[in-house]
C-alpha cells in the first residue's frame, strides 16, 4: 500500500489476463461474467473494497473474450486500470435487474453461445438468460481455476510481500506472549501490527490460541488467557496487493513438559511435507506424508493453493479422490500445515508457503519468522 | 445535545445487557421454520456466511472472501427439525464451534467441500439420507459442482432462491439479536473513542485502522467486518474523485497517506460480536476546529434525521422515511445516489430493506416496517467547501416510534446545539 490507491502493475495484470483469455478460449466461453473478488481481482487487477467473507454472487465483472476487453462494477475510477475506460465501468446496484440491463448491453449479448459464471444465485440462474438469450450458462470456475494454479513470476514477488507482512505481524504478536495476556489481544496485535505496516486487509483473523491439551483440534473454551506450559499457535493471514500470505507458527510459555519431544515431531514431519512438494508428484503426497511420519491427518487441509484468495490445490482428508488427482507443477504455491498433538502436551502448528519450482521445492515464508521459531522451540529444550 | 434523543415513543424494547444464546438459537430457529412453512420449503441448504450464522447460531472469525468460499460452513435446515445440520471446516477458528454452539454434537458433521465434484458426490449422499423424497429445497448459493450435478443434488427439480425464505425471517429481531448488535456497537465506539483521541496531522489512515481493531478485538470483537474507512473528503464534487453518478465517491480506502489540519473525514467501520454486526459513521475535523459553514452542515443533516426519525414506527414505509429526508433538504435527495437513505442490519452489514435505491418507488412503498426491525440511517449532506457531514445512527423500529443503539457523540460537531 503506499499514499494512493493504484491499480495492479501493468505487467502483473497483463499476465494475468492472458492466462484467464488463454482459458476462455480452451473452455470454450465467449463472455465471462464474474462475482468473486479473488477472480475480479485477477482479470481486472482493480483493488476493491474488502469486507469479510462470503457474498451472494452477482455480475462484478465481465471479460468478452473476442475483444478482450473488460467491464467491470464500480462506481469511481480510483484504482481502475486504464485500460477500462470510463464507458466500462457501470456503478453499485441493489436492484438485480438494474444489472441485467447493464449485461444487456454487452457487446454480443445477444447472440454469444456461452457465458461462464463463477457461482450463482438461483435467482440470477433465471435472470442472466435475459441478458445473454442464445447462450448455455456454464461454470467458469475450471477455467479460472487452471489459470490461477499456477503463478506468473511477477505474482510470486507480489506473494512475497503478503507473506513478508504476514511473517513481520505475527512476530510482533508473539512478543506480547505472557502468561495472562489473551488470545484475542494477540489477535489484535497482530491485526493492528498488519494494518501499520500498511496492509488494513487480513485473510484470516484467527490469530492465535492456546492449542487444547485433551483433544486434538477442540478449542478450550473460557476466557483465552495464557497459562504457563501452554502451546500457542499463532496464525497470521494477510492479504496484501490482492494476494493472501499466511504464515503459522507455535511457542511454548515457559516451561512446557513434553514440549520439546512434540516439536522434534514436528520438524520431523515438516520435512517429510517439504519433500512430497515436487513437480509431477500427486498432491496426496502430501497426506501421505502424515503417514509415513505416524503422525494422524488434521481436521484442516494439509495444503491449499495461494494466490488471490484460495488457488487449487486443496489437499484434504475430506477430498481424497481430489487430492490424488492433483498434480503438482512447477509454479504453483502451496501453504503447507503441518499440525501434531499430543494429549496433556497440546499442539505445535506450522504453515508455510512453498512454491513448487523446476527442480523440487522453495520455502517462501523467510527471515525471522523461521529462525526465531526453531529459537522458540530449542530454548525450551535447553531451559527444560 | 451530543448525542441522538434516546427514543420516542412509549413502547420500548427490553434489551438483555448481553444475549442469552441459547434462547436465541431457539427464537430464530422456530422464526426461520415459520418462514419456511409459509413459503412452502422443506429443507433450505444455506452456503451463505451471514445466513448460516442466522440459522446457526454459529460465529467464527470470518475469513477474507477469496478464502471463504471454499472452507465454509454450510448448514442445512429440515422444516420438521427443530436443530440446524451444520458442516464445519475445522480452519482453526471454527473449532471452536463444536464446544460452544446450541446444535447438538450429532448435528456437527466434517465439512463440505461444494466447490468439488467429490464434495458434491458426498453432499448428494447427504442431501439424500436427510430429506424425505418429494422434498422442496431453497438454496443461497449454487457452485459451479453443484450445478454440474444437477438433479443428482436435487431430484425434486431445481430449488428456489432461499433469500425468499431466510429474508424474511431475518427482518424482525429478537432482543437477544438486538443485545447482540447493540454489544457489538459498544465495543467499536469504545474502540473508535481512542481512535478518535488520537487524531492529528501527521497520522496516517492505516494507523487509525491499526489502532482501531486491535482495541476491538481486546474488546471481544469477533471479526472485522469491513475494511475501516477514514475517507478524506475533496473541497468540492467537481475536485473529487470521478464517478459514474457525477456525485461523491465513497467509500474510497485506506492509504499510509498522513492526515492534515483541517482534513474533513468521512469514517465507516464494523465489527461483529457472536456473528452480528455493527456500522458506525461519524464525520471528523482533523484538529477539531469546525467552521460555521460546517457546523451548519452538521445542523442541516440533524434536521433532516429529526425529520426521518419523526415518521420512523412500525407501519411506516420506507417511501415514508425517504419522502420526509427529502422534504427536509429542500427537495432532493440527501443520500448519495449509489448507497441510500438507510439499510438493514443483522448478521450482514448491510440487510432488507435498502431505503431509496434503485429497487424503486414501488418497493419503497410496500415495505412496511415491522416492530423489532433494526434500521440504519445516514443521511448525507454536501455544500462545496465543507467537506459536507454524513453520520450513521442505528434505531430499532418499535410500535410508536424507536429506540436508538447508536450512543456516540457528535464532536467536534454540535457544539453550538449543546
Amino acid at each position: 500500500m503506499a499514499l494512493e490507491i493504484l491499480p495492479d502493475a501493468r505487467a502483473l495484470r497483463s499476465g494475468r489476463r492472458e492466462r484467464a483469455l488463454a482459458q476462455m478460449e480452451a473452455h470454450d466461453i465467449d463472455i465471462l461474467v464474474l462475482g468473486r473478488q479473488a477472480n475480479v481481482r485477477y482479470v481486472t487487477g482493480a483493488p476493491q473494497l474488502w469486507v469479510a467473507g462470503t457474498r451472494p454472487f452477482g455480475p462484478i465483472c465481465e471479460v468478452i473474450r473476442s475483444t478482450g476487453e473488460i467491464h467491470l462494477n464500480s462506481t469511481w475510477d480510483e484504482g481502475i486500470p486504464d485500460e477500462i475506460a470510463h464507458d466500462h465501468l457501470y456503478g453499485l446496484a441493489w436492484n438485480p435487474m438494474t444489472l441485467i440491463e447493464v449485461l444487456k448491453k454487452m457487446p454480443g449479448a445477444a447472440t454469444v453461445r456461452r457465458v461462464g459464471t463463477d457461482s450463482l444465485t438461483p435467482t440470477f440462474a433465471q435472470l442472466l438468460p435475459m441478458a445473454f438469450p442464445n447462450a448455455e450458462l456454464v461454470d467458469a470456475e475450471p477455467a479460472l481455476r487452471a489459470a490461477r494454479r499456477i503463478k506468473t513470476p511477477d505474482e510470486v514477488a507480489v506473494l512475497l510481500g503478503a507473506l513478508g507482512i504476514a511473517g513481520q505481524a505475527l512476530e510482533v504478536a508473539r512478543a506480547e506472549l505472557a502468561v495472562g495476556v489473551t488470545e484475542q489481544t494477540l489477535t489484535g496485535a497482530m491485526l493492528e501490527a498488519m494494518a501499520a505496516g500498511g496492509v488494513t486487509t487480513p485473510a484470516t483473523q484467527d490469530g492465535a490460541w492456546v492449542t487444547p491439551r485433551d483433544h486434538p483440534w477442540r478449542r478450550r473454551v473460557g476466557d483465552g488467557r495464557v497459562a504457563e506450559g501452554d502451546l500457542v499457535a499463532f496464525a497470521a493471514g494477510a492479504l496484501a496487493d490482492g494476494y493472501v500470505g499466511e504464515v503459522g507458527r507455535t511457542w511454548p510459555v515457559g516451561d512446557a513438559p513434553g514440549a520439546d519431544p512434540l516439536f522434534r515431531r514436528a520438524n520431523e514431519l515438516w520435512e517429510r511435507l517439504v519433500s512430497a512438494c515436487r513437480p509431477g508428484a500427486p498432491g496426496a503426497d502430501l497426506l501421505a506424508a502424515y503417514e509415513s511420519a505416524g503422525e494422524p491427518l488434521p481436521s484442516t487441509p494439509v495444503a491449499h493453493g495461494l494466490g488471490l484468495g484460495f488457488d487449487p490445490p486443496v489437499i484434504s482428508a475430506d477430498l481424497p479422490v481430489t487430492s490424488a488427482e492433483e498434480r503438482l507443477e512447477p509454479g504453483m504455491v502451496l501453504a503447507v500445515t503441518g499440525y501434531v498433538w499430543q494429549e496433556g502436551v497440546g499442539a505445535v502448528f506450522r504453515r508455510d508457503a512453498v512454491l513448487i519450482t523446476d527442480a523440487g521445492s522453495e520455502v517462501l515464508t523467510s527471515g525471522p519468522a523461521v529462525s526465531q521459531a526453531a529459537v522458540g522451540a530449542s530454548s525450551v529444550v535447553t531451559n527444560a | 445535545m451530543t448525542t441522538l434523543e434516546a427514543a420516542r415513543g412509549a413502547g420500548t424494547f427490553d434489551i438483555p445487557d448481553l444475549p442469552d444464546r441459547a434462547r436465541m438459537y431457539r427464537e430464530c430457529g422456530a422464526r426461520l421454520r415459520d418462514s419456511m412453512r409459509d413459503k412452502g420449503v422443506d429443507a433450505l441448504v444455506l452456503l451463505g456466511n451471514g445466513n448460516v450464522v442466522y440459522a446457526s447460531g454459529v460465529s467464527w472469525p470470518l475469513l477474507d472472501a477469496g478464502l471463504s468460499h471454499v472452507e465454509r460452513p454450510v448448514a442445512i435446515v429440515l422444516a420438521e427439525d427443530p436443530h440446524p445440520h451444520v458442516f464445519m471446516p475445522l480452519r482453526e477458528g471454527s473449532a471452536t464451534v463444536a464446544s460452544e454452539s446450541e446444535v447438538p454434537a450429532d448435528h456437527v458433521h466434517p465439512p463440505l467441500y461444494l466447490e468439488f465434484d467429490e464434495g458434491v458426490e458426498r453432499f448428494a449422499a447427504v442431501l439424500a439420507g436427510l430429506l424425505p423424497s418429494g422434498a422442496t429445497v431453497a438454496v443461497d448459493e449454487l457452485t459451479g459442482a453443484m450445478r454440474r450435478a444437477g438433479t443428482r443434488l436435487f431430484p425434486s427439480g431445481p430449488p428456489s432462491d432461499a433469500a425468499a425464505v431466510v429474508g424474511p425471517a431475518k427482518l424482525v429481531k429478537t432482543p437477544d439479536q438486538i443485545a447482540c448488535i447493540r454489544h457489538a456497537c459498544r465495543i467499536t465506539e469504545q474502540a473508535v473513542t481512542d481512535v478518535q483521541a488520537s487524531l492529528a496531522p501527521g497520522v496516517r489512515q492505516v494507523d487509525l485502522s491499526a489502532q482501531f481493531v486491535r482495541r476491538a478485538f481486546e474488546l471481544g470483537a469477533t471479526a472485522n467486518m469491513l475494511e475501516a474507512i477514514w475517507q478524506v473528503m475533496p473541497t468540492s464534487r467537481a475536485t473529487g474523485t470521478w464517478t459514474t453518478t457525477g456525485d461523491l465517491a465513497l467509500p474510497l480506502l485506506t492509504t499510509e497517506r498522513e492526515l492534515a489540519h483541517g482534513d474533513v473525514l468521512w469514517t465507516d467501520v464494523s465489527i461483529t460480536y457472536t456473528g452480528y454486526c455493527s456500522d458506525f459513521g461519524r464525520t471528523w475535523v482533523v484538529g477539531d476546529e469546525v467552521s460555521d459553514r460546517q457546523q451548519a452542515q452538521f445542523e442541516k443533516w440533524r434536521s433532516i434525521l429529526d425529520a426521518v426519525l419523526s415518521v420512523t414506527r412500525a407501519g411506516a414505509t420506507c417511501g415514508d422515511l425517504a419522502r420526509a429526508a427529502i422534504a427536509a433538504n429542500g427537495g432532493s435527495k440527501p443520500w448519495l445516489p449509489h448507497f441510500y437513505l438507510g439499510h438493514g442490519i443483522g448478521t450482514n452489514a448491510a440487510e432488507m430493506p435498502m431505503i431509496g435505491t434503485d429497487l424503486g418507488q414501488e418497493f419503497d412503498d410496500n415495505f412496511v416496517f415491522p416492530a423489532g426491525m433494526v434500521l440504519v440511517l445516514e443521511p448525507v449532506v454536501w455544500e462545496d467547501g465543507t467537506g459536507g457531514y454524513r453520520s450513521e445512527e442505528i434505531v430499532i423500529i418499535t410500535d410508536d416510534g424507536y429506540q436508538s443503539i447508536t450512543d456516540y457523540p457528535y464532536a467536534p460537531y454540535g457544539r453550538s446545539v449543546r
